[in-house]
């Protein structure tokens, strides 16, 4: 009998396994579809202040080995998510736990969703979006040291729940921020956001995606993902929660040697909505294969020598 | 599964799906992929109307060449194993006796191949338009009359086959005959100049129209929240859970 189990920002998770933000819609959407309960967790849509409406089509196409999204951010924003979203999930979830992804143009924003959300009931705490590439200052907050401390740091003043920060792969030294992240109160991170990318339609001469660029996502950037998790994790102290292409156990296991506490799956769930359980049953084969007793031996057992290199 | 080539570059498509064939409704879509493990093209599952469906539980697609996408999908041979997800989306409603006319643009025909059998069957009065640009690739003929119990009126652009012209021009009927008549409800699949130029008409003359549309998809179900259209109010309107069929007085026609 293998142990799946782990205790993070202090609660048990039953699995390492969590849907991604943006991939999931707020839950709710595949409820016919999924087991959700049976998982470690997932990550809602973002939300905002105040709804947005998102960018213009196209707003996704494949790319080789995954896709180029541009959605926007398009969500409900804080009031209709408290009371239209956050109830089904409070009433459904029990077991696993849910993080809010909450973005702003602000600080001031960010910290009016977190204090307009933390009284509520229905969720485990914050995953805090400083790395969307699809709207103009989406990732103001992660590429600027000052910016970014300057923000956890107000949001660690209006909670007391768990604050993880999604960092964007687009830095040439993912350490410093994952550094600044926990001197400044973080309690854990989430390494990557997608990857600022561009897809051209060589016909029309123009780009496929109505915003022109957008991320890519999928199997193409799990390596970098890899990357980025292991020098995250190696720059700091806390827990990591590793995405990016995952869609096997081996993936996912990938992120977990590389030193990732949790890992999420984000595209692969298009293609198949029960890759999330399949994750979570390939890491099961492994440990039986390997004989090991629990998952946290393998966070961050990645047997490597040799400098961190940016 | 069965594979049958009906035109250029166009296969039909028979898939066993029990489940999806007793569920579907008329322009319903599944989407369908080959699972995490394949990376080819679709890495992504791809929507496609459901075009027809058997009491043993069959399925049918309308798949045309665009990308690699479709071709790997026109590939299939009997025996592969695709991943189908469905039934999925908002349908379309008929008015209770009112007449019924279809209008296929291209493989838009493939929703009134399934509406079109089934509805006659119900009793509705239902005149299928389908148009191409040219005769090669118009769906064999023989097969729309097996799978909808009547011969289309088929339209080509340069008139090699049916009459000449668009198959918007059909809604004015095909030499004298009246199609507009007896309070009908208008559908339409097809590319987006075709449903623009009817919707224009439709909000002119005050005709039902309900169209279905198409945009990039990811995931089918409301999540990925990829595939929207523009909504008469401003709002984006997600073509998979929110349409794909949609009055067209919902949505905005501006080009």
């Amino acid at each position: 009998m293998v142990e799946l189990r782990q205790s993070v920002f202090g609660v048990e998770f039953q699995s390492p396994v969590l849907l991604a933000s943006g991939t999931c819609g707020y839950g709710r959407e595949y409820a016919e579809l999924i087991p959700l309960d049976e998982i470690g967790g997932l990550v809602t849509k973002a939300v905002s202040v105040e709804p947005r409406v998102g960018n213009p089509p196209h707003r996704i196409a494949e790319t080789p080995g995954g896709m180029i999204n541009a959605i926007g951010l398009e969500n409900v924003g804080l009031r209709r998510f408290i009371g239209e979203k956050l109830p089904w999930l409070r009433e459904n979830l029990r077991r696993a736990h849910v993080l809010v992804n909450v973005v702003g143009r602000s600080a001031e924003e960010y910290a009016a969703v977190v204090a307009g959300l933390d009284g509520e009931e229905g969720f485990l705490g914050y995953e805090i979006n400083v790395s969307c590439p699809n709207v103009e200052g989406g990732t103001m907050f992660g590429t600027d040291e000052s910016a970014l401390a300057e923000l956890v740091g107000r949001l660690r003043r209006e909670t007391e729940r768990p604050i993880i920060v999604k960092l964007t792969p687009n830095v040439p030294d993912i350490g410093i921020y994952a550094r600044i992240c926990e001197e400044s109160g973080a309690d854990g991170l989430s390494t990557i956001n997608t990857f600022p990318g561009l897809l051209v339609d060589v016909d029309r001469r123009r780009p496929v995606i109505g915003n022109v660029s957008g991320g890519v996502s999928g199997p193409a950037i799990l390596p970098m993902g890899v990357y980025l998790t292991w020098h995250a994790a190696l720059s700091c102290s806390l827990p990591v929660i590793g995405i990016g292409g995952i869609r096997s156990g081996e993936d996912a296991l990938q992120y977990i040697l590389a030193g990732a506490t949790l890992v999420q799956v984000g595209t692969a769930l298009f293609v198949d909505p029960s890759a999330a359980k399949a994750v979570h049953e390939g890491i099961v084969a492994y440990l039986d294969r390997t004989g090991t007793g629990t998952i946290g031996e393998l966070v961050g057992a990645l047997e490597a020598r040799g400098p961190v290199l940016a | 599964m069965k594979v049958q080539h009906v035109a250029e570059a166009t296969w039909w498509l028979e898939l066993e799906s029990p489940d999806i064939a007793r569920r579907a409704e008329w322009g319903q879509f599944v989407m369908i992929g080959f699972g995490v493990d394949h990376l080819d093209p679709p890495f992504l599952p791809r929507p496609f109307s459901v075009g027809w469906r058997s009491e043993e539980g069959r399925v049918g697609l309308l798949v045309r060449v665009f990308g690699a996408g479709s071709r790997r999908l026109a590939s299939l041979r009997v025996g592969d194993r695709a991943l189908l997800l469905g039934p999925l989306g908002r349908p379309f409603h008929l008015a209770p006796g009112k007449p019924v006319i279809c209008v296929a643009g291209g493989v838009g025909l493939a929703p009134f191949l399934f509406l079109a059998g089934e509805a006659r069957r119900d009793g509705y009065d239902v005149r299928l338009l389908y148009g191409e640009g040219s005769a090669d690739r118009v769906f064999d003929p023989a097969l729309i009359e097996r799978l909808t119990g009547e011969a289309p009126v088929v339209w080509t652009e340069d008139g090699s086959l049916g009459h000449p012209g668009r198959v918007t021009d059909g809604v004015d009927g095909a030499g004298d005959q009246a199609v507009l008549v007896g309070d009908p409800t208008v559908l339409a699949c097809g590319p987006a100049a075709m449903l623009r130029a009817l919707a224009g008409r439709s909000a002119r003359e005050g005709f039902r129209l309900q169209v279905s549309v198409e945009e990039h998809m990811g995931c089918g179900v409301g999540t990925c929240q990829g595939c929207v259209v523009p909504g008469a109010d401003s709002r984006w309107r997600k073509a998979c859970t929110e349409g794909p069929v949609f009055d067209a007085s919902e949505l905005a026609w501006s080009s």
